[in-house]
């Protein structure tokens, strides 16, 4: 990742959700940790632009075959459990896929944890009237 | 048989056979114990087998595969020592079992009574022919947890519950440490192999030449110590006595407090050989011998008194372990096995003495006895008998061994002054005469107290006892035979059992010769001497009992226990304290120190690194820097920090959730310019779906309280995001610095790989579908959990309104 305003702009948003994440008020705890994961996928996500591709790492059918037809560059054997060693990136042009792959399923889980903790914090308010992080704490003791 | 093959099936018949006690129990009902004598004399015949081999001096020895990869066999070893303790562990155990088929109510839980007894054996055994350390410790601590069962035994009592834990926190903790010692004895050997270091020269020169040698002899012998209850260790044995008899017979004076006897003795060509060796093992043996011996004086329960011998029986035995040196064994190694299983012989006894008397006189009060022989005129002479053994009467079997041990403490005695100088030739031989006394004396009161004088009229005593059923009578009448045979014939166990032993552990060693009879030789003037003294301090007996009660009342920190008790109890408290000042309260406290501790770890190395390569902090940013960008995306930036800190300001909750919401879908156009085509979509779903999420909530949840926010806070929250950014802006910058060798990206294996192996075009979708396939069921896993959790905690509410609690 060479972009130094993108880097900021993450940067910054890390320090927002960072701020809201030590208010007492459990409303804001968690809009702070919807900004800071936002920031997270997008640290990794720009993680992959390094390798200066500047294709969608979707396949055109033809270069998928050429790069068939190149001879692969992987002696691997999966019944045997042989991979093959890492060489140098032919695929220069493309994103990197992984990260992507990563960050996907990072999403989906984020909205899973988000709904979860809504559904705490809305039962918590029900059960003992406010959602005061330190007031909580008394009411408990 | 195979002598291996019955090596092994004797270790593991144990093990197998106590988990199908339990059934047995539905068919044989309170014959249950005789069943477990069965397999206990089973074993005790395979250990047999092996005699044969070890007198012919060709120790048994095999191995089996168990963790190749840690590089790990289950080694098995039978030599002359192993076999020795394995046929007391075994024969004792057939004694027990049958005797408890008298002693234990049949209102009793039987088969968890004889499980864990048939489960320590087992354990005891593998402790007796193990080759190997790792091996060894797991048997050894397999010994703690069963002995915590066996003490533990009678639950509802708190003694007991005291005992056991007692017994398990030292016994169990002392093996711990001598794990530590045996990993460092791989560190120096290089193997976990027991007998592999013994025999080879060349490592034993290179475990003594360590700077480890101390530390390793040290570690061991801690464990070793602690489960034959030597030195501060010895507390726990008399609490151990809360256990049912037959079992403090068992464990407490037969076999488990013999595994540390045993191990310095497995240990003792390894270790010994210096003097570190000579004053740790014989220096803890002979503090432990007098001090137990005389605190046996103040004891009132018999099978404390018992219990008090058996730590000061046990530290003759290391202190004779300890006398024996590699380069002069003298007599030590042999006095001390042969006085091994005389003392099992003699102990046990004892112990099934107690048993009986306190079965038919209800009490174990030393004080409310006397009296009994006229009523109990068979367990009177046993006890007589054995008692005389363990005062080392002729011409019963402790004699023999109490003689050995007098002349190795001369013959150490004059060696330790030839080579240092110093009074030693004559403290080693007064120490162990001073031992000798007190065991003279106690052994005394035990006959004395029991069954001569009067009969006391206390109310605890019925007014009839009668002798004990021949089911209890019979192993104790047994073991009797034992010790006048050994006595009588010595050369009998000393051929079959001690020289095989003492020969396989102590290279160049002279034969034995045990007679009753050497003529009249300084070891038996010793002997005369010790008889005369304790007969004549035996007057003294009960006043010195007297003033070690006062004496302790005045000074109550010089017991062990006080500190074991102070310890064990304030460990809640302060636990407690502990919790107070680490856990003090608000989630923001924890928050913060987590992230104060993340800068320090994220800037102490930066700091300490530029400084090091003499770079300022201004340095920190890379030269090459790239600062240019498209408008568009000045645009697109600018608009995301403005919705994230409208997130973060706009003071009531739906603005802010708006805000939020706003930043998720600034995100997903991001994705978009970033060549992220899936995440984007992804990011769409996902953004609408968590702001309607977030609505519906916020419907629920009035906004009722303002956070105050004094200037104070805010600076220090200021502060914290601003460093927490600045950080993770330095990290982001630097990251780009390059890509390092072993780290280089893979993602062109996923390149080549999708269409060949999966047929799809869209990489992403195809490593999160095909490639990490089990990733994304994991992911399902979660949402599915999330979901759940959701609906169930919306659920209780509802339950909670049924049920008209509010």
């Amino acid at each position: 990742m060479n972009n130094f305003f993108l880097e900021l702009t993450i940067a910054l948003l890390f320090g927002i959700g960072t701020f809201l994440v030590l208010r007492r008020d459990m409303m804001k705890v968690i809009i702070g940790f919807g900004i800071i994961s936002h920031a997270i996928n997008l640290y990794i996500v720009g993680g992959g632009v390094f390798s200066e591709g500047t294709l969608v790492p979707i396949l055109e059918h033809e270069q998928a075959l050429e790069g068939l037809n190149q001879g692969l560059i992987y002696n691997d054997n999966l019944t045997a459990g042989i991979l093959g060693p890492i060489t140098t990136n032919p695929y220069t042009e493309f994103v990197d896929p992984l990260v992507q792959a990563l960050v996907l399923t990072a999403i989906v889980i984020g909205l899973a944890t988000t709904a979860f903790v809504l559904t705490l914090c809305y039962r918590v308010n029900e059960e003992y009237g406010t959602i005061d992080v330190q007031e909580l704490r008394r009411l408990r003791e | 048989m195979d002598p291996f093959n019955a090596i092994v099936i004797a270790v593991f018949l144990p093990f197998i056979l106590a988990w199908t006690l339990p059934v047995l129990y539905s068919v044989f009902k309170q014959r249950i114990g005789w069943i477990s004598a069965l397999i206990a004399f089973t074993c005790f015949v395979l250990n047999a087998q092996v005699i044969p081999y070890t007198m012919a001096g060709t120790p048994v020895k095999g191995s089996f595969n168990w963790l190749p990869a840690a590089g790990l066999s289950l080694d098995f070893y039978g030599d002359g020592m192993a076999v020795l303790l394995a046929l007391i562990v075994s024969g004792v155990g057939v004694i027990i079992m049958s005797y408890s088929n008298g002693y234990m109510s049949t209102k009793e839980d039987l088969p968890r009574y004889y499980q864990w007894l048939l489960l320590f054996m087992g354990a005891m055994l593998g402790i007796a022919y193990t080759d190997n350390t790792i091996q060894m410790f797991i048997f050894w601590e397999l010994t703690s947890i069963t002995s915590f069962m066996l003490i533990g035994y009678w639950r509802e009592r708190p003694e007991s519950v005291y005992g056991a834990t007692k017994a398990f926190l030292i016994t169990a903790g002392g093996g711990l440490l001598m794990f530590a010692g045996f990993l460092m004895l791989r560190v120096v050997t290089g193997t976990y192999g027991i007998s592999e270091v013994a025999q080879s020269s060349e490592l034993l020169s290179t475990l003594h030449g360590s700077p480890l040698y101390v530390a390793v002899l040290v570690l061991i012998f801690l464990g070793a110590a602690s489960k034959s209850a030597q030195g501060p260790f010895y507390i726990w044995l008399p609490n151990a006595m809360e256990a049912p008899t037959p079992v403090s017979a068992f464990l407490h004076s037969a076999t488990m407090v013999k595994a540390g006897v045993y191990l310095v003795a497995r240990m003792h060509p390894i270790l010994s050989g210096t003097p570190e060796w000579l004053i740790f093992v014989s220096g803890t043996g002979m503090i432990t011998m007098v001090m137990a011996g005389f605190m046996a004086f103040r004891q009132t329960d018999i099978k404390a008194i018992l219990a008090y011998s058996t730590i000061s029986q046990l530290a003759y035995l290391m202190t004779m372990y300890g006398y024996s040196t590699a380069e002069h064994p003298g007599l030590g190694f042999a006095a001390a096995t042969f006085h091994l299983l005389n003392h099992s012989t003699f102990k046990a006894t004892l112990f099934l003495v107690a048993g009986i008397v306190a079965h038919e006189a209800t009490t174990r009060d030393i004080r409310k006895l006397g009296g009994l022989r006229k009523e109990m005129p068979k367990t009177f002479i046993v006890a007589v008998i054995a008692a005389a053994s363990m005062a080392g009467v002729p011409p019963l079997n402790g004699f023999l061994s109490k003689e050995m041990f007098y002349e190795t403490s001369l013959e150490i005695g004059e060696l330790v002054s030839e080579t240092y100088g110093g009074p030693w030739a004559f403290v080693f031989p007064a120490v162990a005469v001073a031992g000798g006394v007190f065991t003279l004396m106690y052994s005394i009161k035990l006959v004395d107290g029991i069954f001569l004088g009067h009969r006391t009229h206390d109310h605890d005593v019925p007014h009839h006892v009668h002798d004990a059923p021949w089911v209890m009578l019979a192993p104790a009448v047994f073991l009797v035979g034992l010790i006048i045979f050994f006595g009588l014939y010595p050369k009998f166990p000393i051929e079959v059992l001690i020289w095989p032993a003492y020969s396989g552990l102590v290279p160049d060693a002279e034969h034995l010769h045990v007679a009753l009879w050497h003529g009249v030789t300084t070891p038996l003037l010793m002997t005369i001497a010790t008889f005369a003294i304790g007969i004549v301090l035996y007057k003294f007996y009960d006043s010195i009992a007297a003033w070690q009660n006062s004496f302790n009342a005045k000074l109550p920190w010089i017991s062990v226990n006080y500190w074991y008790d102070a310890i064990v109890n304030n460990a809640k408290p302060i636990a407690h304290k502990f919790a107070a000042i680490t856990q003090p309260g608000p989630i923001g406290v924890y928050v913060k120190m987590t992230l104060l501790f993340m800068i320090f770890l994220i800037f102490w190395p930066v700091y300490k690194f530029s400084i090091g390569l003499g770079i300022g902090v201004g340095d920190l940013l890379p030269a090459g820097i790239n600062y240019n960008a498209q408008p568009y995306e000045i645009v697109l930036y600018s608009l995301m920090i403005l919705a994230a800190l409208g997130a973060a300001l706009l003071p009531r909750y739906l603005p802010a959730v708006i805000s939020l919401s706003e930043l998720g879908f600034l995100v997903s156009l991001l994705y978009i310019y970033l060549k992220a085509p899936d995440l984007a979509m992804t990011q769409v779903c996902v953004e609408t779906l968590s702001t309607i999420i977030f609505i519906l909530v916020l419907m629920k949840i009035p906004q009722k309280f303002k956070e105050p926010m004094p200037a104070g806070k805010v600076m220090v929250n200021l502060l914290i995001s601003g460093v927490v950014s600045f950080g993770v802006l330095a990290v982001m910058l630097n990251a780009n610095m390059g890509v390092l060798a072993p780290f280089e990206t893979f993602n062109y294996y996923f390149m080549e790989k999708a269409l060949a192996m999966t047929g799809g075009l869209n990489v992403v979708n195809v490593i999160v579908v095909d490639f990490r396939g089990y990733d994304t069921i994991g992911e399902i896993s979660v949402l599915s959990l999330a979901a759940l959790g959701v609906y169930s905690l919306i659920l209780s509410r509802a339950k909670k309104v049924k049920g008209g609690k509010e």
